[in-house]
């Protein structure tokens, strides 16, 4: 940097905080009472349940999602015609259709009176696995979009390479394509993962009781305002952190490999 | 080496780029492939190698009829090696790595095993100073080089070379034309296309003449140089030989 622009960085750096602080003062001076920690306190029981079951919830989708990728992306590579349209089709309705459309149709209307009972009759909670299903289709159908992506974009001469070294069809996948294709997409899996574990709240409208649905209830019941969004926003930044740093991490690695 | 191709046809779209060709070769150690390019060169090694099934015909290797049979198929490419005009290296493992894994995961070779025989086929060919390189930090002749290693790492019954030296300088293309003398030498069956008629001449024991997908003259080295008999075959050579 010039000594111009030194200047006009430590101007601007303090312009920033000038305006940060100034607007925070209004938000604090304009709450009608006091921030009272303590409400937050006797409810950090419920708030930690419902953290660690966003935290469950999100890693299962996470697992979930991945597997109906795969077998999206399969579906789509597929020989057969049909199967190939079906896949289309199912994931163009999932993408265009909202995230919450699918969690009241697919709770209320097909998987509760379907499975509800008999989840309910081993003791399960119906209410989570429904859930978790529903969410790991959602960006299922997201990731096999960004997997097909992936593996179309590595050239014709590394399928011959691959075969022509002798591997079965699956080594082909496992040691060649997806190795590469996964290097090029890999910025994107990790938005669809953060974007999936922020999801996860909407899970509240068909009452899994997660970190949002225990936030709102506690925020309600005793007319907090700052104690509740405050960890409530901390909370999910402790989760999707950390992805969003492993995945500029390992892009890192791979870009100095290439 | 045997080959025995019928009536082979093979068709991308409406381009038929093996148009009913036969070629009948009784013995041969070194087969190499001429023609100008677009005359179904490639095709054929890639039929040749199990990469590509014909539509119609028949191919048999060493009096094996070639199956179309994707599982066979793969066994058949398991036993056969096969090295490409743009090397075709796997960009996100190392030289070594390029070799040992298909040892590993293909021939069943144990890490180490496979690990000795890499290093021994890359230090033939002179490269075990830059087996841990990536193949992007490697030139063209070293890729293609390494290319080679890879083919011939679990001594193939027949290697096949498609243009092995037509992505590279005249100084890079005479370090692989070298190399795969020496393969030759050393007795290895070899199919082969390329360009440099001088490496033909001096490499084939037998050579084929292919234009139109189709196979327009074939024999020994001396005679189709010296005397060629079809008219394709004649002003291909005048044209090729002029400079």
């Amino acid at each position: 940097m010039t000594r111009r622009q030194v200047i006009a960085n430590a101007v601007a750096a303090l312009l920033l905080a000038a305006a940060l602080a100034g607007f925070c003062t209004l938000v604090l001076g304009s709450l009608d009472r006091p921030v009272d920690w303590s409400r937050a306190w006797a409810y950090r029981e419920s708030l930690w349940r419902g953290w660690t079951m966003t935290l469950g919830i999100s890693v299962a989708a996470l697992m979930g999602s991945v597997v109906f990728g795969l077998a999206f992306l399969m579906g789509q590579r597929s020989r057969l015609p049909v199967v190939r349209w079906a896949c289309r089709g199912f994931l163009e309705f999932v993408r265009d259709t909202p995230l919450l459309v699918h969690l009241l149709f697919g709770y209320f209307v097909i998987f509760a009176p379907l499975l509800s009972r008999p989840l309910a009759g081993f003791g399960w909670d119906d209410k989570m696995l429904i859930g978790i299903v529903l969410l790991s289709l959602f960006a299922g159908a997201y990731l096999g979009e960004i997997l097909r992506g992936g593996v179309e974009s590595i050239p014709a001469t590394q399928w011959d390479a691959a075969r022509a070294v002798g591997f079965s069809p699956l080594q082909v996948y496992r040691y060649v394509i997806f190795p590469q294709a996964l290097r090029r997409v890999l910025p994107a899996i990790a938005g669809l993962f953060v974007s999936l574990i922020k999801d996860s709240s909407l899970l509240n409208v068909i009452g899994v009781s997660e970190y949002f649905y225990n936030t709102k209830n506690f925020i309600s019941r005793s007319y907090a305002g700052l104690e509740g969004y405050l960890p409530l926003a901390f909370g999910y930044l402790v989760l999707t952190l950390p992805v969003a740093w492993l995945a500029h991490w390992l892009e890192r690695r791979f870009r100095d490999e290439t | 080496m045997k080959l025995d191709l019928q009536n082979v046809t093979k068709c991308y779209g409406d381009t038929r780029a093996l148009n009913g060709l036969s070629l009948h070769i009784p013995e041969a150690r070194v087969l190499v492939l001429i023609g100008p390019s677009g005359g179904g060169k490639s095709t054929l090694l890639r039929v040749l190698g199990g990469l590509e099934i014909p539509d119609e015909g028949t191919v048999a290797l060493n009096g094996h009829p070639l199956t179309t049979e994707p599982r066979d198929l793969q066994v058949y490419r398991r036993r056969n090696g096969f090295v490409f005009q743009q090397f075709n290296l796997f960009p996100h493992l190392n030289a070594r790595k390029n070799i040992t894994l298909p040892l590993e995961k293909v021939h069943g070779h144990s890490p180490e095993a496979a690990h000795a025989l890499a290093d021994q086929s890359l230090a033939r060919f002179g490269l075990l100073d830059h087996a841990a390189k990536l193949p992007s930090q490697l030139s063209g002749g070293q890729q293609q080089r390494v290319g080679i290693a890879r083919a011939i790492a679990f001594s193939p019954e027949v290697l096949f070379l498609d243009e092995p030296t037509s992505a590279l300088d005249p100084e890079m293309t005479a370090e692989v034309l070298e190399l795969i003398q020496e393969l030759a030498e050393a007795g290895q069956d070899i199919i082969l296309s390329t360009h440099e008629m001088g490496f033909a001449r001096a490499v084939a024991d037998q050579v084929a003449f292919i234009a139109d997908g189709r196979v327009a003259e074939s024999g020994p080295p001396q005679t189709l140089f010296n005397t060629p008999k079809s008219p394709d075959c004649q002003r291909f050579l005048s044209r090729v030989m002029r400079y």
